[in-house]
């Protein structure tokens, strides 16, 4: 299952670096390049691909041609959407180091960081000049 | 009566103790306690009306470990009751009360965590195709243009960071923000969170369910934000969500009221108030752990006391 699971990411990895459509065996001879692998197992991946709406086909002679649906910015921009979507939902699916904040408080967070750190600095400075 | 009626009035208490207690900043001070007092008091309300009900329905409950007498006892205490129709309406509505408030719990926490766990299920089949394991083998990295770090829990736990958050950090802020996610999945905060969601969602009209879930949300932070600073320093963390909420995105939609947490983040992080002294702790914890008994004891004293009237008859107050 989890070897699977990386098989599909190597496939998507090579689809999404290809200009236009590719065949299983292009895909196939592209992998084989750095290992051995059945062009069946090839062929299941990318139909499970293709089922989870990833990559899209049109037939091609006796075969298919793949293409992926979303490109890979468009596939992360989609996830991290929901992900940030999530942090002010307040789920438990995952936890955020921080929640998404309005502009005027990120300014004010800044503040408060410098405030903090500055009398710091200073006595860094002057420990430094005593020296 | 007196049972049901002292219980049901000690969980109302509960209830309206809830809004004082998020007043004032003992609790960012020692999360932990705090967490463990909110728990606490979640808990023992809904304790409170499980008993009460319970006690409403099963009012002495006799104490033996006889199972065959135990449960002869129970029938006839209820034949008892359900021989006047007064008696039968109360034990009944007692008994649903109970029923109820349990049912609807533990249906609203099954329904949390499946659906927390289908939404994980799918985000680490997203992240098998995009993220990139970091050479440290600690997280993955996911090429996109915001910055945010979370974390994952569960049997496959995993942390991940955008690649515009690693940009935004420098080294010990990124180990900062890498060992405040190891602090939630450690210590098992989204279980913490699940818990109060549920019975946020169980109880939605309640004040304190909703205050005991915005200041668990709070303290689960603070307190993965204490260990963090434990292995870098606080400045260091403070800096850290500084620099992620710079380069985060600016949602253009208002957030809830109360406003977001980070806040009061970097303040406790920038200017550290002493934690809660040794004594303090102690005591918190106690009324805590006191609040999590008492309505079960309530409940079974009558039971206890006739069961010791029964076993030693003389010298012991059978009933007080």
């Amino acid at each position: 299952m989890h070897r699977l699971g990386q098989l599909e990411s190597t496939i998507m990895d090579r689809m999404w670096s290809y200009q236009g459509a590719a065949a299983v065996r292009d895909i196939l001879e592209d992998i084989q390049r750095e290992r051995e692998i059945a062009y069946m197992t090839v062929k299941t991946v990318m139909d499970t691909l293709h089922r989870k709406g990833l990559l899209m086909r049109e037939p091609d002679g006796r075969a298919f041609r793949y293409r992926p649906t979303q490109t890979r910015e468009q596939y992360a921009a989609a996830h991290m959407g929901e992900v940030l979507a999530g942090g002010s939902d307040r789920t438990a699916t995952l936890l955020h180091f921080l929640e998404q904040i309005p502009a005027d408080e990120v300014a004010q967070l800044r503040a408060v960081l410098d405030q903090a750190a500055q009398p710091k600095a200073q006595t860094q400075v002057q420990t430094q000049a005593s020296e | 009566m007196s049972v049901p009626l002292l219980l049901f009035t000690y969980a109302v208490a509960a209830a309206a103790v809830a809004p004082l207690l998020s007043r004032g900043t003992w609790a960012d001070r020692s999360p932990r306690v705090g967490i463990f007092v909110w728990q606490a008091l979640s808990v023992t309300i809904i304790a409170g009306i499980v008993f009460a009900g319970a006690a409403l329905a099963v009012p002495a409950m006799p104490f033996t470990s006889n199972l065959a007498e135990f449960l002869q006892a129970c029938v006839m205490t209820l034949r008892e009751q359900y021989s006047t129709p007064g008696g039968a309406l109360v034990t009944t509505a007692g008994g649903i009360t109970a029923v109820a408030v349990v049912a609807r719990v533990g249906f609203c926490l099954i329904a949390e965590l499946a659906s927390a766990y289908r939404a994980r299920k799918l985000q680490l089949q997203s992240l098998a195709l995009l993220g990139r394991r970091d050479s440290s083998g600690q997280f993955l990295v996911v090429e996109h243009a915001e910055a945010a770090a979370y974390c994952l829990p569960g049997r496959h736990n995993e942390i991940v960071f955008t690649s515009a958050a690693l940009g935004a950090l420098d080294e010990d802020q990124r180990a900062a923000v890498l060992a405040h996610e190891t602090a939630h999945l450690r210590g098992r905060h989204h279980l913490i969170l699940a818990a109060a969601n549920a019975i946020h969602r169980a109880f939605p009209r309640l004040p304190a369910f909703r205050i005991a879930r915005t200041e668990l949300t709070r303290l689960i932070e603070m307190d993965a934000d204490d260990r963090a600073a434990r292995s870098s320093s606080r400045l260091t963390v403070a800096a850290a969500v500084v620099r992620l909420a710079e380069a985060g995105s600016t949602p253009n939609v208002a957030l809830g009221a109360g406003g977001t947490s980070a806040l009061a983040r970097v303040r406790r992080l920038a200017a550290p108030t002493a934690p809660l002294g040794a004594l303090r702790v102690v005591l918190t914890v106690s009324a805590a752990a006191a609040m999590l008994v008492l309505p079960l004891t309530v409940a079974a004293a009558p039971a206890v006391s006739s069961a010791y009237a029964q076993t030693c008859p003389t010298g012991f107050p059978a009933s007080t």
